[in-house]
């Protein structure tokens, strides 16, 4: 690999590196609490074809450039900014994490590094597409970097066409947000049914430092996503949302930590989801205050709507406290749609997949309105209705 | 002869095995105004469901004419397109969906031949919000969430004005209602009222029937209209309560004594 993409030493030695652990590492255990109910035991890897080198480079509006503002694939930065590529890559989320964080090190294809100098405001969201063709892998790359008082909205795209036969993505995001700092960043999961999806995302927050996420699943067959907002500095504040509908048979787990690792941080996370016929959805969530991390203030709520008796939900809240002054709540449902709600819409002349609609976009509505690009709002909203609808009846390919 | 708005003959309804309709009979021209009085759990709610379908409220023997129409095996949604509302007794909270949404939704589907615009649709239910006396907010708010009991009333009576139905049923719209509201629910009522409506009142209270004056006062008791009549009816039900008809239909004693006692 390191030969073909013409990159340097110490890149080359760290694939070989991570495919060592790759190598080493066993598969994640379905019972321990970071892959509750994720069974990847005796997971195929060899059955897809290796990553291609994607050939587009990412474009930034040259008025930014003038700025300092950094948006390049890794074999540009590796050429042009090797320290920052150096200092950033694989730094916030370890190679030896699990097999799919290893695997990731060895064969990452799409790598964006994004780098906001101090106090320049990207306004406009910045954006990336990641595709993979049938039968095959990508394993991409995002290191977001963003200095003091900046700010950067970032939209991370994964789309595919349906393909036959099964694809694979795994990924690794790393954000780090200087000294009052704000980054967004949004991922969109949206492949098509027979990709598998692994996806690791670490946000650090400095001091003051605002980071939002949103993580939203609504294609593949399965995905895993791990969110994990570690809040390092004195009065930082992270939103972190999730979103997801899961239909047919797609199964969706999803991880996120909060660490409160400093003083008089905020951690604010709702992840919502609705699951139509058989679909699953694990949701598993440590809110963890470290000692000295006093005034914390953390906050968990993930809400599940099910739409089919078959569908299964389930959520772990899960408490991790050493300080002694802190501000916790989590909780945890998942309801059915109501048939007195349905009446009570179609007793005004509305059909009962309208009616449907309504009550999901209102079980929906605190998300939406919380995300602040309105595009990828209206965009959701879209694929909301194509789900209620059963635009995609498709059963999923495993 | 035209046929009636509604006609509903030996109407038998179970509610989870249990029979709550025991062979109903009630008429009703467009152009009327009929209110229903009986004792609590008496089955008038359960009337109302029947008419609108409620899933869980099956019909064992008997049946309901709308317009000459079976309506019976239709879907809510059906029935409503065909002009039948219910403002029911306890409103449903549906969070996260608006009210102007949600009565757009509506009313599209209602008046498909007619479809309003946001903005057209805005004006038309601002004309009503005024009409009825509605605080401006309620609109953009959540349907019926955190509405107080007297809110949440004046919404149905809103959607009723909104959606302009043929048969209004309306479930004890009048309970909870302060003095100011009941007079903006009734005058909502009356302008709805016409040679071309019939109207279904389900109450307690003679004092809502000074408002709406209805052509025929109903007592719905054991599963059955036992006596139906004029305006009098109302008042000596006000003035006597249940037990007297009770007794003189023949309820037994243990029936007689499930109502005793309850007021009007
Ligand atoms: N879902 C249900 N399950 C069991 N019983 C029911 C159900 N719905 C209604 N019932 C019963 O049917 C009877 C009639 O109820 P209904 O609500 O129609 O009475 P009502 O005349 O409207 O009374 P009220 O004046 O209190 O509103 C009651 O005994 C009630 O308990
Ligand atoms: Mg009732």
């Amino acid at each position: 690999m390191a030969d073909a993409t013409g990159e340097p030493g110490w890149l080359a030695d760290r694939r070989a590196h991570a495919f060592d652990l790759f190598e080493k590492l066993e598969d994640p255990d379905p019972k321990g609490e970071e892959w509750r109910y994720v069974d990847v035991r005796g997971f195929d890897f060899s059955r897809f074809q290796p990553p291609r080198v994607s050939p587009e480079a990412p474009k930034l509006d040259p008025a930014l450039q003038a700025k300092g503002v950094i948006y390049v694939d890794f074999a540009t930065a590796a050429r042009e900014h090797p320290d920052l590529l150096r200092e950033h890559f694989f730094t916030e989320v370890p190679v030896d994490e699990h097999r799919f964080t290893a695997l990731h090190g060895a064969f990452h294809s799409d790598g964006l590094l994004i780098y906001v100098p101090r106090q320049v405001e990207v306004e406009l969201p910045l954006e990336a597409l990641r595709r993979v063709s049938s039968g095959g892998s990508v394993f991409p790359h995002t290191t977001i970097v963003v200095e003091e008082q900046a700010s950067l909205t970032f939209v991370d795209r994964f789309a595919s066409d349906e393909s036959p036969q099964p694809a694979l993505c795994a990924s690794v995001v790393e954000v780090t947000a200087g000294r009052g700092a704000t980054v967004n960043y949004i991922s969109l999961q949206e492949w098509g049914r027979s990709v598998h999806h692994f996806q690791t995302q670490r946000f650090t927050g400095h001091r003051d430092a605002t980071v939002r996420s949103l993580a939203v699943n609504l294609g593949s067959a399965f995905a895993r996503t791990q969110v994990e907002s570690v809040l390092s500095g004195e009065g930082s504040f992270s939103e972190m949302l999730g979103l997801y509908f899961a239909d047919t048979n797609q199964h969706f787990a999803q991880r996120t930590l909060q660490s409160h690792n400093a003083p008089h941080a905020t951690s604010d996370l709702l992840y919502k989801g609705a699951l139509k016929e058989r679909s699953r959805s694990e949701y598993s969530g440590l809110i963890k205050v470290l000692k000295g991390a006093q005034g914390t203030d953390a906050y968990q709520a993930n809400r599940n709507l099910v739409l089919s008796e078959e569908a299964l939900a389930r959520s772990i809240p899960q408490l991790e406290i050493e300080a002694n002054e802190v501000r916790c709540t989590h909780g945890a449902t998942v309801s059915p749609v109501e048939d007195e709600h349905l009446f009570y819409l179609m007793s005004r002349g509305i059909d009962r997949v309208t009616a449907q609609k309504l009550v999901v976009f209102g079980f929906f509505r605190d998300v939406l309105d919380r995300i602040r690009v309105e595009r990828v709002r209206d965009e959701l909203s879209a694929a909301i209705s194509a789900k209620v609808e059963g635009a995609q009846r498709l059963e999923v390919a495993v | 002869m035209a046929e009636k708005l509604l006609h509903i003959e030996d109407l038998h309804v179970e509610v989870e095995g249990k029979e709550i309709l025991k062979g109903l009979n009630l008429s009703l021209d467009k152009g009327e105004i009929h209110a229903i009085m009986g004792p609590n759990g008496s089955g008038k709610s359960t009337l109302a469901y029947v008419l609108t379908g409620r899933p869980g409220y099956e019909v064992t023997a008997g049946k309901v004419l709308y317009n000459g129409e079976d309506i019976l095996d239709l879907e809510p949604n059906e029935r409503a397109q065909r002009g039948i509302f219910l403002a029911f007794q306890y409103p449903t909270e549906v969070p996260g969906v608006s009210v102007v949404n949600f009565l757009r939704t509506a009313y599209n589907s209602i008046h498909p031949d007619e479809p309003k615009s946001a903005m057209a649709f805005r004006m038309y239910l601002q004309e009503k919000v005024d009409l009825l006396e509605i605080p401006t907010e309620l609109v953009d708010r959540y349907v019926n969430q955190g509405f107080s009991g007297g809110e949440k009333k004046r919404n149905e009576i809103l959607q009723m004005a909104v959606l302009r139905p043929e048969l209004a049923i309306l479930d004890e719209t009048d309970s909870g209602l302060d003095i100011d509201a009941l007079k903006h629910v009734s005058s909502g009522v009356n302008k709805l009222a016409s040679p071309e409506v019939g109207i279904l009142m389900i109450t307690h209270y003679q004092r809502l029937l000074n408002y709406i004056r209805p052509s025929t006062v109903h007592v719905l008791m054991g599963g059955r209209v036992v006596r139906s009549g004029g305006f009098e009816l109302a008042e000596k039900l006000e003035a006597e309560g249940y037990a007297g008809i009770a007794k003189e239909i023949g309820l037994s004693e243990e029936e007689v004594a499930e109502v005793e006692g309850q007021r009007v």
